[in-house]
């Protein structure tokens, strides 16, 4: 029925001249209204109270902020957290982009039978999972026993305790987001674009790196925003398999939050987190966007 | 030729190699935790040195398990319900909007996704504390849902993005009215993205734990709540045990939902 | 969402009439088996003696904690905090002072006895290692833990900033143990330098056992009852006792705490020589209350810290409260380095 719809009004536009702007609601805001007053009243105001006291604890003045920025630990434990979030983000492209289109043409039983894994692997407890990659990366764990059986090293690679075993960790976490992003663009790529393409003597590798990639950037991009981000908060996985120089801003802070009490040094470098993402989200858009021009 | 499996050429054997290992790279520590599930060292060690029954016993002897599987379960569903209505609405703010600082909007509902959890906790304990609803089921659920919306947002704004707008000007033309549009065109037609946002809300809920500690109450504990309890102080089976069981009954539910799409397509 | 958030107002206000009903209080602790034992032996029998009705909550979280003290609406009536955070939380006024009998008080060791918290239990850090790991002679000294030439292989250390690891640097670079404080930080840190490569960090106490039960690191400087649980599972681990560094969980009611009557009275039975022998026999952790003793059986009581006495350092922790904070900011600089 909504096909029908759908198919009769592409018509009708094609045969119509460009209607006058359907009525539609002043400006299109107010759907919007719900969503930010709830995150207003129970997001920004309680978190903004709380950042406040970076400001006011022990008392007023930026001595918070002259404390971080005393020591080396934050700037080394911010480069950590962008450069886990970076490599996380990348790799999880890299190996997501073809799990989809994997599950997108291949056939119907192998694919149903990956997309189950991918989300069995969603499913199970982040603690657990964690906990068994634990037990994979260790020394005397299953892969360095296993590659030592087949002979390919010798000496155990340092997988855990290192910001190797945290990529890993949290790719392993990340991926399902990945896929599960590229999954609505792949579904809507139209299979007569490439026989187009092929018609006009492009060879796969061009078909792939100026058809295929082109549209699939947005789902690449959203994507590959949720991870970067989500990535950024991490805590229980770097803190599990991770080592303390590879320390990500999340374990600092609740460190702060939860064993020495100083909310207003907390509150500090959880504001200067905020301050730089957001600008380097803001970066993004200005320069990098796709959707830039496309709309007023 | 590149969504068409037959036709991939050499592409389709780097593809299948990296979907396979990928698969492997997936399945390796489920099928750990299940193995580890049975062995007999409480230390999760492996190989196990023996294998037992006796964690499965002890999580069933133990009707608090099943409680906050309960507990896990009302709050993940109101979560995802509400996060993926909300999201859908800002949504279509987005994407469908004419008003300006439609991409700040956008940055403004990925802040929660930011903050580390931790202090969202603090913040919205303190805040809850105030208003006397800590330890409750509402408190409960505005605190995963702040942190599930800036994922249903996401996924449905990317899903609107990409869907064409002229449907819904198309479907009005045929006098639809603008949500009637909305709902019986776009919706099928973002169907994905949809089901990605409550996925992942359901799942932001699900396997929270930072937060969750803060919203916990006696009455009031989710699994990964008691996990992490457990965890911390005895690296106990159990944990492989129930992660086991809810791998097992999600593979179930996914062969039954596989079986009956065969049926029905029959 | 109206019908959603009525229901939660609803059940919020029946979760605290359950919890703060007539004769009822609310112990909150670190969850596992520790706490399952604090049930057993303390508040099931404190139940059944005085009629009020134990509730357990968990797992303790400092910022929960004060979070609530400061909104005044506490919802915790005891709770088991560990030995520095008690003296820091005192300093910070989060608080009630306890109102112990002077009986009461003199059967309590004094190490683990402040105005404002009584001990829950205590505990060493001995150093544990594999005993298939090193040929011929096998760690003792705090000497050997930090030598890695005579016993090679990753060591694990608490990755956190907290008593213990930095005194055992210390002492093992020669400092006499009524030296140590005030801590010389400079000197600690470059002992740790010594063997910095080689160190794991373990986050919580399973983690240390994993560690440990795994051979990822043959030797390290863990709680004496995590070492004893592995042996009494048959891992091929043992402990050495030597220069072990004692530190303690306290029992404390925070301020405002809905039914501070109960909490006194829940506090003064848990500590008491009987419960105390009892949960020292159910987990290996000492107990604080000098007549517990005699009422543990011998093989109880040779796992405990107790049997090891001649070898104590008890760490300080009025020092720790005090210089909290420095301390972390350089532990941290350090770690991340």
């Amino acid at each position: 029925m909504a096909d029908a719809i759908a198919v009769k009004g592409v018509r009708a536009a094609q045969a119509a001249p460009p209607p006058p702007a359907p009525r539609r609601l002043r400006n299109g805001f107010a759907p919007a209204v719900p969503g930010l007053a709830f995150l207003l009243l129970c997001f920004m105001l309680p978190v903004l109270a709380l950042l406040l006291r970076s400001l006011t604890q022990p008392q007023w003045g930026l001595q918070n902020y002259a404390a971080l920025l005393a020591t080396s630990t934050y700037a080394n434990v911010l480069f950590n957290t962008f450069a886990v979030a970076g490599l996380v983000t990348g790799i999880s492209a890299l190996l997501g982009l073809p799990l989809a289109w994997f599950l997108a043409v291949a056939p119907r039983f192998w694919s149903q039978l990956v997309f189950g894994i991918v989300i069995l692997s969603m499913w199970t407890n982040l603690l657990a999972r964690t906990y068994a990659w634990m037990v994979l990366l260790q020394d005397t764990g299953i892969i360095n026993n296993f590659l030592i059986w087949t002979g390919i090293i010798q000496n155990p690679l340092p997988l855990f305790g290192t910001m190797a075993g945290v990529v890993i960790g949290m790719v392993y976490i990340m991926l399902p987001f990945m896929v599960l992003s590229l999954r609505g663009p792949l579904a809507a790529l139209d299979a007569s674009l490439f026989q187009a393409a092929s018609l006009c003597g492009a060879s796969r590798v061009q078909a792939f790196t100026q058809v295929f990639l082109p549209l699939l950037a947005p789902g690449l991009a959203a994507g590959g925003l949720i991870i970067f981000v989500m990535s950024l908060g991490y805590y229980i996985t770097p803190s599990l398999l991770g080592g303390a120089q590879d320390m990500m801003l999340a374990e600092l802070i609740a460190q702060l939050v939860q064993t020495l009490l100083n909310w207003g040094l907390a509150g500090a470098a959880s504001f200067l987190l905020l301050v730089l993402t957001l600008s380097l989200y803001a970066v993004q858009i200005r320069y990098f966007s796709p959707r830039r021009g496309k709309e007023g | 030729m590149l969504m068409d499996f037959a036709r991939l050429g050499w592409m389709r054997w780097l593809l299948c190699a990296t979907a396979g290992a990928c698969t492997l790279f997936l399945l390796a520590p489920l099928v750990l935790l299940i193995a580890l599930s049975f062995d007999s060292s409480p230390w999760l060690q492996f190989p196990p040195p023996g294998w037992t029954l006796q964690w499965y016993a002890q999580v069933f002897h133990d009707p608090d398990w099943l409680a906050s599987f309960i507990t896990s379960l009302e709050v993940g569903s109101c979560v995802t319900v509400l996060s993926v209505l909300l999201g859908l609405l800002c949504g279509f703010a987005i994407t469908r909007g004419q008003f300006r600082g439609r991409e700040i909007l956008r940055g403004f509902f990925l802040t929660p996704m930011i903050l580390p959890s931790i202090v969202l906790g603090i913040a919205l304990y303190s805040a809850f504390l105030w208003l006397h609803i800590a330890g409750s089921f509402a408190g409960f659920v505005i605190a995963h849902l702040v942190l599930a919306l800036p994922f249903s947002v996401v996924a449905i704004t990317g899903a609107l993005e990409q869907t064409d707008k002229s449907l819904e000007d198309a479907a009005m033309l045929c006098g639809a009215g603008l949500w009637e549009a909305r709902v019986r065109v776009i919706l099928p037609a973002i169907r994905h993205g949809l089901f990605g946002a409550a996925l992942f809300s359901f799942l932001t809920s699900w396997d929270e734990v930072v937060v969750a500690i803060f919203m916990a109450s006696p009455t009031l504990q989710t699994l990964p709540v008691r996990m992490l309890g457990e965890l911390r102080q005895d690296l106990s089976p159990d944990i492989a045990v129930v992660s086991s069981l809810l791998v097992l009954a999600t593979a179930l539910l996914m062969g039954l939902a596989a079986l009956f799409q065969k049926e029905s397509a029959r | 969402m109206r019908r959603v958030l009525g229901l939660g107002v609803l059940m919020a206000l029946g979760t605290a009439l359950s919890a703060h009903a007539q004769n009822s209080m609310v112990f909150t602790s670190w969850g596992g088996t520790t706490q399952d034992a604090q049930k057993k032996d303390w508040a099931v029998p404190f139940t059944a003696k005085t009629g009020i009705a134990v509730v357990q909550d968990g797992p303790t979280d400092y910022g929960k904690f004060k979070a609530m003290v400061q909104s005044g609406n506490v919802s915790w009536d005891v709770v088991d905090v560990e030995y520095d955070f008690a003296v820091r939380a005192a300093q910070d006024g989060l608080l009630t002072p306890l109102t112990l009998t002077p009986a009461e008080t003199a059967s309590i060791d004094p190490r683990f006895l402040t105005p404002d918290a009584a001990g829950s239990f205590y505990y060493s850090f001995v150093i544990g290692y594999r005993t298939n790991a090193f040929h011929g002679a096998q760690p003792k000294t705090l000497q050997d833990l930090f030598d890695i030439k005579k016993f090679p292989g990753k060591r694990c250390f608490y990755k956190w900033s907290a008593a213990g690891v930095l005194e055992a640097a210390l002492l093992a670079d020669g400092v006499a143990p009524d030296k140590l404080y005030p801590l010389d930080l400079n000197r600690a840190f470059r002992k740790l330098d010594t063997i910095k490569k080689d160190i794991v960090w373990w986050g919580t106490g399973a983690q240390s056992q994993q560690l440990l039960a795994s051979g990822q690191a043959p030797i390290g400087l863990v709680w004496n009852g995590r070492v004893q649980a592995l042996e009494q599972e048959g891992a091929p681990v043992a402990m050495s006792w030597d220069q072990n560094l004692t530190t303690g969980d306290m029992l404390v009611i925070p301020k405002g705490a809905p039914d501070t009557a109960a909490a006194q009275k829940f506090i003064a039975f848990a500590t008491s020589a009987g419960p105390q022998a009892q949960f020292a026999t159910d987990t290996g952790y000492a107990p604080i209350n000098k007549g517990s003793l005699p009422l543990l059986d011998k093989a109880a009581y040779a796992a405990l810290p107790d049997a090891h006495a001649a070898t104590h350092i008890d760490l300080n922790m009025q020092y720790w409260a005090a210089h909290r904070d420095e301390i972390a900011a350089r532990w941290y600089a350090w770690q991340t380095q």
